[in-house]
């Protein structure tokens, strides 16, 4: 057994997949219709190419409830590693890209915090250097 | 950088905006309420929601009113009304190239998929967790 896929709620497949590579730089990998939706994969050049990201309509009542309280509450959805989280902080910034937190260290790791465009807030971290 | 209390501001808008039934808010309205000028808001819920206003209360209404077609028997003008429309024709006109059909022809449609009454059929809650099963074969 392996993880090799994980995802995200996103309101709407088509902005998501706009923001998700045209300002975060993933590449898609899937898209696949299956009734009104399409299993829709994103994947990082940087990492690993077999690692998938899902970005998943958040049409199931359950899942938009779940994903505006996370968002009220300022929590991060999930985490994405960046080599250089300074870096990446000012080029997304530069792309109209809005924080909730700017780069912080937190002790292991610098952490940083910016909204999605489709109803997340998704972390981005450095890990310190040993 | 948007602070918390901003962050909460912008979420409770958003609520605001999707209001449709007793009284519904003008974009002007609501960035009064939240505190900001109509040019700063409707930047800065852009830039958080990837959509204006404008277009978030569209979506509101538009589902609201896919929602009443599906699981009541109102005629098409009492959704219109109650999905927060004041007027028909720009009610049709926009659910038309929206969803694809006129409100009629989507009633029936999912009204032919629907297994009991009253209920939204499956299909149309697949998101998420059921795509997870994967696609059909």
């Amino acid at each position: 057994m392996r993880i090799k896929l994980t995802s995200v709620l996103v309101d709407n497949q088509d902005k998501a997949l706009k923001f998700y590579t045209d300002t975060l730089g993933f590449k898609k990998s899937k898209e696949i219709p299956v009734g009104e939706f399409r299993w829709l994969t994103v994947i990082s050049p940087e990492g690993h190419a077999d690692v998938e990201l899902a970005l998943e309509p958040n049409a199931n009542p359950a899942a938009k409830q779940f994903q505006e309280a996370m968002f009220k509450q300022g929590i991060p959805i999930t985490a994405f590693e960046a080599d250089d989280i300074q870096a990446e902080y000012e080029r997304l910034k530069a792309l109209g890209v809005v924080f909730t937190m700017a780069p912080t260290n937190a002790g292991p790791v610098t952490i940083a915090i910016l909204s999605d465009t489709c109803g997340n807030l998704i972390q981005i971290y450095q890990p310190s250097h040993d | 950088m948007l602070h918390r209390e901003v962050l909460i501001r912008l979420t409770q808008a958003r609520d605001l905006l999707r209001e449709t039934e007793d009284c519904t808010f003008s974009v002007r309205q609501v960035a009064r309420a939240t505190g900001m000028s109509p040019y700063h808001f409707i930047r800065l819920f852009k830039a958080v929601f990837g959509e204006t206003p404008k277009q978030c209360q569209l979506h509101a209404r538009l589902e609201k009113a896919k929602h009443l077609l599906t699981v009541t028997d109102r005629s098409v003008t009492d959704v219109c009304l109650e999905a927060g429309f004041t007027s028909l024709g720009t009610f049709s006109y926009v659910f038309a190239r929206r969803v694809g059909m006129a409100p009629t022809a989507y009633r029936q449609k999912v009204r032919s998929m629907m297994t009991r009454r009253g209920e939204i059929p499956h299909q149309l809650i697949p998101g998420c967790f059921s795509l997870m099963c994967g696609p059909p074969n």
